[in-house]
């Protein structure tokens, strides 16, 4: 029992032996030329995405500086308003 | 007019390791993953990341160690993402990646003689359950013939933790060979 078992452990281990390389397709050269060629392309999609959040970015940017700069101005004229009639005397 | 002369050098010397070394990077993948579709894949991967790095190489190891690290790493790559759309899928229906995940144990290997496709298909499938570095290098050992020295400058190791990884490698595969034996016998 256990020499079989020792004989069917080595046979496993030992089936690899002798083992010859496999060649792949053919076409496999010209498939990664491709996918280098490809790679290297940025797709005009691509161009167009970025150019489009780069604007909404810029966009986003002024409407907030332009909101900022008014709440500022509304702001100082409030507090103008507020110490011009405190004591109701014109003199 | 240089940069173009740069280019067209890169790209023989491109094609020229191509040439070289397409077969045993084919292969080293075919032993891992042990389908002929993916190991493709890896191939055409390895060398569009040669391609990419070919202008970087330091020149510290050679043209060989550095290869077939690429290869070694993609492969271990591919396998943790068929790993984890497995764990996803459990949840559904069974993809077709999982299907072919789950027959890489079928697998006949192409290079192995015909009478020795049975045994080689048990032995594959107890090799999947080895952990990564004991597979790696038993895989570069075993199959592709490397000595340990090659091995341990591959894998950035120590000689001696490859013996080591060898070793164990071989007593797991032993221990669960012989597991095997008995649902074998029972048949």
């Amino acid at each position: 029992m256990n020499m079989e078992k020792e004989n069917w452990i080595a046979n496993i281990l030992n089936s690899t032996n002798g083992i010859t390389d496999v060649v792949p397709s053919e076409d496999l050269f010209s498939k990664i030329q491709t996918r280098i060629k490809n790679q290297n392309k940025v797709s005009e999609k691509t161009v167009w995405l970025v150019a489009a959040s780069i604007a909404v970015l810029v966009l986003l940017n002024c409407s907030l500086l332009l909101s900022k700069t008014k709440e500022e101005k509304t702001a100082t004229t409030a507090y103008f308003e507020t110490t011009l009639n405190q004591s109701n005397q014109l003199y | 007019m240089h940069f173009s002369l740069r280019m067209i050098d890169n790209q023989s010397h491109f094609e020229k390791l191509y040439r070289e070394f397409h077969v045993l990077v084919f292969n080293v993948a075919l032993h891992y993953l042990q389908n002929t579709e993916d190991a493709e894949e890896i191939t055409q991967d390895v060398f569009v990341k040669i391609h990419h790095s070919l202008e970087n190489f330091n020149q510290k190891s050679s043209y060989k160690t550095w290869i077939y690290r690429i290869t070694i790493n993609q492969c271990l790559d591919f396998l943790k993402q068929k790993n984890s759309q497995k764990r996803f899928f459990i949840f559904g229906k069974k993809s077709q990646n999982e299907q072919e995940y789950l027959n890489a144990s079928t697998f006949e290997h192409p290079g192995i003689a015909m009478e020795q496709q049975e045994d080689a298909k048990i032995l594959f499938e107890v090799i999947n359950t080895l952990t990564e570095n004991q597979k790696t290098a038993f895989l570069l050992s075993k199959l592709d013939g490397l000595s340990n020295p090659e091995i341990a400058e591959i894998m950035q190791l120590s000689i001696s933790s490859v013996e080591s990884l060898i070793f164990r490698a071989k007593a797991t595969l032993k221990e669960k060979l012989a597991e095997k034996f008995n649902t074998y016998r029972k048949k």
